[in-house]
């Protein structure tokens, strides 16, 4: 028996009788095993850009007015065709293999734990944003209560407790599976090899490695966007200084 | 070709806030008026007496000043003993907190030996403050030049860019002392200031041939000036070329301040222009100046600093007074 819970909301709910029985296994066969290496998987196709992963990240991490971890960023699409349609790309901390947001910083305050979630030590960080410039993803930001580097967690405070990240458990449509890549017959590991060569992260070219995976995403939403933004023509909260 | 709308858009507000334009353009500043300070001061040259003591007033109102819009840039600024605490040596940024001290550092020891007239300090000390001043120089280009994340940042033409117009802008601050002082004219500082102009209009006209040439970051970094930003790069070639054509004169204050605000329009460009852009998506992050502590008042705060500085030096040592060494 794996050693870890696979995270994906399904199979979590399916197992829960194996949960307990799974405590009764010998310690030394756990510390045989190979650990966690957490990822998520985005199926594009299932996101309805309800916002709903926005905003229980936000109220699981009591974030400040404004701030988010992640978000849904939803586009009108109109093909040559004059047919339109909706596009989505939840956006998060890609926890990536090769984090440049680890090295710029000037007081080791970001660093990358063994099963493979990026961290911020509030402690150390001196809310210099060099990681926020060195983040592909616009991913991090500085939080406007503490002044300091804030990300997606993965939720870790909720993975080790054994719950899945806010933002999977309020997804209505199913869309994000998160899991251990390293288990093979966890619903992450399965659904990236049924789907292989299909799935895709965001700036491939960036080197980074990504641990965030999307099916169905969009090929001109992968990056940088060459289009209008409605956003940009509407009210926008400011913040007048941390 | 598909056409998108970003009809639900998120841009993350700018990290370094305008206190980092005002660190870098005062940073930039003094480290070249140090080295302008050296033919009078250090190596005696004729006729350069007063511009040199003019030069280091400039490089010392500055470099005092800078470390302070850098602290407020932490947004707590007790923080800067994390820096010492736990340094991590693979950031050029980790390494900038030991070339702060450094130059700074040298730079008094500099100052204070050039004007007590110890001539035996002095050496050492302008070798301290010189080593310091390069550091400094090379520290803050690179560490905004490894950001691959933003394409405008991303150039080998970034320090060289920020050198260059931190001389012009060494050259602009020292003629305005000299304007203040009551000095009408002063050929050497004007003479410097237009090889300053050229060489920023020869630098901006090589990162243009890059871009154009279709040459990566360079293409991606111009199409993403988009708007009032490419005004903003327009009015900055402009008020380069008139600097050029005013300093072709005698008269000091008006190339002076011309020159000042090409220097500190290049850092605003550079960093609140090149954070406006969105790394993924299509939304701009906006930059609008309010009465706020990170935004005007910060800059009005800096240059309150500077004014305060000033006042105190000027107060306390005789500028006009010909260096004894």
């Amino acid at each position: 028996m794996n050693a870890h819970p696979d995270l994906s909301r399904r199979a979590f709910l399916g197992r829960l009788p194996v949960v307990t029985a799974g405590l009764a296994v010998p310690v030394a066969a756990v510390a045989e095993t190979k650990g966690p290496h957490w990822a998520m998987l985005v199926d594009t196709r299932r996101c309805i850009a309800c916002q709903a992963c926005t905003i229980g990240c936000a109220v699981e991490n009591a974030l400040p007015e404004g701030d988010f971890r992640t978000v849904v960023a939803t586009y009108a699409v109109r093909t040559p065709e004059g047919r339109t349609g909706l596009s989505v790309l939840p956006r998060l901390c890609n926890h990536c293999e090769e984090p440049p947001c680890i090295p710029v910083c000037p007081v080791g305050a970001t660093f990358k734990r063994a099963d493979g979630v990026v961290l911020v030590d509030g402690e150390r960080c001196v809310g210099c944003a060099y990681c926020v410039q060195a983040c592909p993803y616009d991913a991090r930001f500085i939080n406007h209560k503490t002044g300091k580097a804030d990300k997606c967690t993965f939720c870790s405070h909720r993975i080790e407790a054994g719950l899945l990240p806010a933002c999977v458990e309020t997804c209505v449509g199913g869309a994000r599976v998160f899991g251990d890549l390293n288990d093979p017959e966890s619903e992450i590991g399965k659904r990236l090899k049924a789907a292989e060569g299909r799935t895709r992260v965001l700036k491939p070219e960036a080197g980074t490695q990504p641990r965030v995976f999307y099916i169905g995403l969009d090929d001109q939403l992968a990056g940088r966007v060459a289009g209008a933004s409605a956003t940009e023509m509407m009210w926008r909260p400011t913040h007048a200084g941390a | 070709m598909n056409t998108t709308v970003e009809v639900l858009g998120f841009a993350r507000e700018p990290g370094w806030l305008p206190w980092a334009v005002q660190y870098f353009f005062l940073i930039g500043i003094s480290t070249m008026a140090f080295f302008l300070s050296l033919p009078g001061l250090l190596w005696r040259r004729a006729g350069w007496e007063g511009l040199s003591r003019r030069a280091l007033l400039a490089a010392l109102v500055c470099g005092l000043a800078a470390p302070l819009a850098l602290l407020a840039d932490l947004h707590q600024p007790g923080r800067f003993l994390n820096f010492y605490l736990h340094t991590n040596f693979g950031s050029w940024m980790g390494w900038g907190a030991y070339f702060i001290p450094l130059y700074v550092g040298g730079l008094l020891a500099y100052a204070w030996s050039a004007l007590r007239a110890n001539r035996a300090g002095l050496t050492p000390a302008a070798l301290v403050a010189g080593s310091g001043a390069v550091l400094v120089l090379l520290y803050t280009g690179m560490e905004t030049m490894i950001v691959a994340a933003r394409p405008l940042w991303h150039s080998f033409l970034i320090p060289v860019f920020f050198a260059v117009t931190a001389f012009a802008g060494a050259f602009g601050m020292t003629a305005l002392f000299e304007a203040l002082a009551g000095r009408r004219e002063a050929p050497a500082l004007n003479r410097g200031l237009r090889l300053g102009q050229w060489a920023v209009l020869l630098l901006v006209a090589a990162w243009l041939l890059l871009a154009l040439s279709g040459a990566a970051p360079y293409r991606e970094a111009l199409a993403t000036i988009q708007g009032g930003w490419t005004a903003a790069w327009i009015w900055f070639i402009a008020s380069t070329a008139l600097t050029l054509w005013l300093a072709r004169g005698s008269s000091l204050l008006l190339p002076a301040l011309f020159a000042l605000h090409g220097a500190w329009l290049a850092r605003w460009l550079v960093f609140m222009g090149g954070q406006s852009v969105p790394k993924l998506g299509a939304t701009h992050a906006a930059q609008t100046l309010s009465l706020t502590p990170d935004s005007l008042l910060g800059i009005a705060g800096t240059a309150g600093l500077c004014l305060f500085i000033y006042i105190v030096l000027t107060s306390l040592v005789r500028w006009d007074e010909p260096a004894k060494v």
